[in-house]
């Protein structure tokens, strides 16, 4: 027998929680689990239209002159304006690795040479960021904020309002499971829809195709890993972060796979490319086995370890059912994972059908991610925002901005999301929302990407209020009589069980509502109000 | 990052080729072998190399003692205030190298000369003009500089480089507590202790620093007491807090509940004790930074007992144009930590504070073309007290000799690390290797 918080709890972990209409007909968790695969199944990309990802300074050689970095620094900086000059010479100089002249006698002028130009994205040659003059550099930060607001909005979206909410809880997993900063909003699009895709399918499959994500190679400095200066860090962080765990390889390991991945690259249109002359083909010993290894071959010899099951494993309970692993229940799951050949669907569908994850204890007992927060609002009341922009903004003071993982771990999770100051912005986030309360919050400026202008401090204001529509809530509540009506809606909202004494300060608050509306409106925010309500 | 760390290639396989030696995670402890092994093979990542020896502790256990025995003075409690540089103060213009030719030919259009106001601390090295404030108390012996502090393999991006300098991490590794988070957690680990507050550590801000956070514990981030207590006495917010803080929490749900009391009665101690606050005599900058150097003294000169503060002062990324706003950011700086000194000392408490001052990373040797500077290694850390063991220039600046500098930035000399684990140990009285792990050197006599 599935009680209605059973369902709500698959819908919570397994998506951003349920909809009146999910909970309404009611249904075995097992069928409404098959109904979530089935939904998710479908796979389209996010675009944004193709201006959006544009670099703003394709037309720039039309009108710029001499690269910054070919001129000694004077007084007067490039200004954009009227400086023609002959570029394509200048192109050709520079291309051809003529040296750049430098500052006499600084030590800038023993930089190695290096060509003033790059071939963007659309095989167009760009100036490179460095040389940009600083209105262009706006500009780009401009372009590139936007365009990251951009992706967050359309992927919140599909959180919020898509019926493949599983697809994109789990891709919000693995979002975090390969973390991944860079500047670019292109190539975190591109990462962002490799996770998608395989974000239910087989992990190695998902794994091989972030690692060849231009971002990733990036983001860890695989672009320098080359036979003759292996880099590390791309192999030290695929095997501590993305399979095995610390403790479960050595440093000659490390070494090795580093070796391994070498040639692993990107051209500059953004896509993989394997370097074949920077590649060491020669033998390595990775985990015990040895041969002429390349980086498909490291990672397959990665997966091959027990360790990794119990890690990734471990990290899927973690996310999905409890901050507190249980040993007794992942070391199955881990045996059974690694033997479906590291089926994610397979793996979740024994989490998500097993009678343990029913259990009391383990519902409402993991605290909400900010963007499960705020999806998981505008999922189970149907809200349509307007201002999501002010949303992403109030999810960055919670601590959790897409896109921009707090390091390459990824965002801690669980307890670490609360403290003082972030309960009591969450608390308040229903009441901003829905009763257009006024605030005022200082954003910090920490943000290497996306820079602000001038660098200081910026203000997120009021200008969130959304309607709150009550007739998805009150088919939900049908014929409830109403002193009945705070109860019957805590049972929707809430999946820790409410407090008595806070169940009776709900109902008190509603009673000097003057009319149903009002007072259905008031039950509502004090119960999306009250700490149970972040946690599911 | 990427353009940074291209040129940092050759370094980093140096130094990776150092990292099998270096401490592994802070948690593992060393052996004596693999200690002076790491010291003898690493001159690189020697934390105090190049630190002079007074301020070496070394293995001498009578330093330490003297250290733990020289507590507050009349058992007043001492508290920290951390003042963060957000975006990489340039501190070869902070604190300018002014008879050093390399310094002028490296910044034609930006090195600062006598001419221009520099306010000189010895014959080598001077204050920026806008640092008069700074200068006084330097001259009255409340102000210690050191010189090239670092880690080895230094990230250039904002956000790493915040990220290791607010989890005390290194480059290595990554951690998900800050360092002032971890010592509070080991201030509730003493046994006997009752657990810490959430107001024993302040932030002047509307969210929490990662620097604040610890596994059990957490700072407290507030602008302004009274609104914090406003929002927190709010009919409905101040009814759904009964619970109380010391409660062990076990479900998730305690746990936010404890967190909301404890933030409630935290609210309601600052506002109680800050409500009639008196009145300071220092002038401070019209800004937000001000005005948060404006509240914590009012918050220190109230008698309310927390620990820490943090403060950020942000804006510092001057890639383009630097001269004007530097100035005007060091001036805010200066003229807020003088108008600080002065509040503290007024009421007898600048003995018991100390000042850090620090940014995530300092700026190349070499200007840019824009008349700025980009990102780069080591940086000069202030320190400011009342009750300073050793004031003045802590060691000596690093060298801008081509071959010294690394591709460019300058080498850092002495770890940060070094300098939190002597705050901790000998000012806040804190186990440094609870909070830092082992193997961070201390420096003796400093505070």
């Amino acid at each position: 027998m599935t009680t209605q918080r059973q369902l709500q709890h698959l819908y919570w972990r397994a998506g951003f929680g349920p909809r009146p209409q999910d909970v309404a007909a009611g249904g075995r968790v097992a069928d409404a689990w098959r109904q979530l695969w089935q939904d998710a199944r479908a796979y389209a990309p996010i675009t944004l239209p193709a201006a959006a990802l544009e670099e703003p300074q394709g037309a720039l050689l039309a009108t710029l002159g001499a690269p910054a970095s070919t001129s000694p620094p004077s007084p007067a900086p490039l200004k954009a304006a009227g400086m023609v000059t002959d570029v394509a010479a200048d192109m050709a100089a520079t291309m051809a690795g003529a040296p750049t002249m430098g500052v006499p006698g600084a030590p800038v002028a023993m930089l190695p040479p290096r060509s003033a130009l790059r071939l963007g994205r659309t095989g167009l040659p760009q100036l490179r960021r460095a040389d940009l003059t600083p209105e262009q550099r706006k500009q780009q930060n401009q372009a590139r904020r936007e365009a990251f607001i951009g992706i967050s909005t359309a992927w919140m979206d599909l959180m919020s309002d898509g019926a493949g909410a599983l697809r994109e809880k789990v891709a919000l997993f693995w979002h975090g499971h390969f973390a991944c900063r860079v500047r670019e909003p292109a190539d975190s699009l591109r990462l962002l829809n490799t996770i998608r895709e395989r974000a239910l399918g087989r992990f190695q499959d998902l794994l091989l195709a972030v690692s060849q994500e231009p971002a990733m190679l990036r983001f860890l400095n695989n672009q320098q890993n080359r036979k003759q200066h292996p880099n590390e860090n791309f192999a030290r962080e695929v095997m501590e972060l993305f399979t095995l765990g610390r403790g479960n390889y050595s440093e000659t390991d490390v070494k090795e796979a580093a070796r391994a991945f070498t040639g692993w690259s990107a051209d500059a249109g953004g896509n993989f490319r394997f370097r074949e002359r920077e590649h060491d083909a020669g033998p390595k010993t990775l985990l015990g086995q040895t041969g002429p290894w390349d980086g498909q071959a490291a990672l397959r010899i990665l997966l091959e370890q027990p360790a990794a099951a119990t890690f990734l494993t471990t990290k899927v309970y973690r996310f999905f059912v409890s901050d507190q692993p249980d040993p007794a229940r992942i070391a199955p799951l881990a045996a059974a994972f690694r033997a479906s050949g590291y089926d994610i669907g397979d793996l979740l569908t024994r989490v998500f059908t097993a009678p343990w994850f029913y259990e009391p204890a383990g519902m409402g007992a993991l605290v909400k991610s900010p963007v499960a927060l705020v999806a998981g609002l505008r999922r189970t009341l149907n809200l349509r925002v307007t201002n999501e922009r002010l949303l992403l903004d109030y999810q960055k003071a919670l601590g959790q901005t897409l896109f921009m993982p707090p390091n390459v771990a990824g965002w801690p999770g669980g307890r670490a999301w609360i403290d003082s100051s972030s309960l009591l912005l969450r608390l308040q986030l229903p009441g901003i929302l829905f009763k257009n309360n006024d605030f005022t919050l200082r954003l910090k400026d920490d943000d290497d990407v996306l820079p602000q202008v001038g660098g200081r401090a910026r203000q997120l204001r009021a200008g969130l209020a959304t309607r709150l529509p009550l007739v998805p809530l009150q088919a939900l509540l049908g014929a409830t009589p109403t002193p009945e009506q705070p109860r019957r809606l805590a049972a929707f909202l809430l999946q820790a069980p409410i407090r008595p004494e806070n169940l009776a300060l709900v109902e008190e608050a509603a009673t000097h509502a003057l009319t149903p509306e009002t007072r259905l409106r008031t039950t509502l925010v004090s119960l999306l109000s009250l700490p149970e309500y972040q946690l599911c | 990052m990427q353009r940074a760390t291209e040129r940092l290639a050759w370094v980093v396989v140096m130094q990776r080729a150092a990292k099998h030696d270096s401490p592994p995670h802070y948690l593992t402890p060393l052996t004596t072998m693999q200690r002076r092994h790491f010291l003898q093979s690493s001159a690189l990542a020697s934390t105090l190399l190049l630190v002079p020896r007074f301020l070496r502790a070394l293995d001498r256990p009578e330093a330490r003692l003297a250290a733990r025995l020289r507590d507050a003075p009349g058992g007043e409690p001492r508290r920290l205030i951390v003042v963060q540089l957000g975006g990489g103060n340039d501190g070869l213009n902070t604190l300018v190298p002014f008879r050093n030719d390399l310094y002028f030919q490296a910044r034609p259009t930006l090195a600062l000369r006598s001419t221009d106001g520099l306010l000189p601390l010895s014959d080598e090295l001077a204050l920026h003009p806008a640092m008069k404030g700074l200068k006084d108390l330097f001259d009255q012996g409340q102000v210690a500089i050191a010189n090239a502090v670092g880690y080895p393999n230094p990230d250039r991006s904002h956000f790493r480089a915040m990220d290791i300098w607010q989890t005390g991490s290194g480059a290595e590794r990554t951690l998900s507590t800050g360092w002032l988070g971890r010592y509070l957690d080991s201030t509730c680990a003493a046994p006997g202790r009752p657990a810490a507050p959430a107001y024993q550590a302040l932030e002047l801000d509307d969210t929490l620093s990662l620097a604040l956070k610890g596994a059990r514990r957490t700072g407290l981030a507030l602008r302004d007491p009274a609104k914090l207590h406003q929002l927190t006495q709010s009919r409905y917010l101040s009814r759904l807090s009964q619970e109380s803080a010391a409660a062990p929490a076990v479900s998730e749900v305690d746990y936010l509940y404890k967190t909301l009391a404890d933030a409630a009665s935290s609210a309601e101690y600052l506002y109680e004790k800050t409500k009639a606050h008196p009145l300071g005599a220092g002038t401070y900058p019209q800004s937000a930074f001000g005005k948060s150097l404006k509240t914590t003294a009012e918050l220190i000169t109230s008698g309310v007992e927390s620990r820490v503060y943090y403060l950020a002062l942000s804006g510092f990324d001057t890639h383009v144009g630097q001269l004007g706003r530097q100035a005007q950011l060091l001036g805010e700086l200066s003229a807020g930590l003088s108008a600080l000194a002065a509040d503290l000392r007024q009421a007898g408490e600048w003995v018991n504070t100390l000042v850090l001052v620090f940014s995530e990373f300092g700026r190349r040797v070499g200007q840019n073309a824009s008349n700025g500077t980009d990102h780069g290694t080591a940086n000069n850390v202030l320190l400011l007290s009342g009750g300073l063991r050793r004031a003045g220039l802590l060691n000596q600046p690093a060298s801008l000799a081509l071959a010294d500098l690394d591709q460019g930035d300058l080498r850092y000399q002495l770890d940060f690390r070094s300098l939190y684990a002597s705050v901790l140990a000998d000012w806040l009285g804190a186990d440094d290797q609870l909070v830092l792990g082992p193997g961070v050197e201390k420096l003796v006599g400093l505070v």
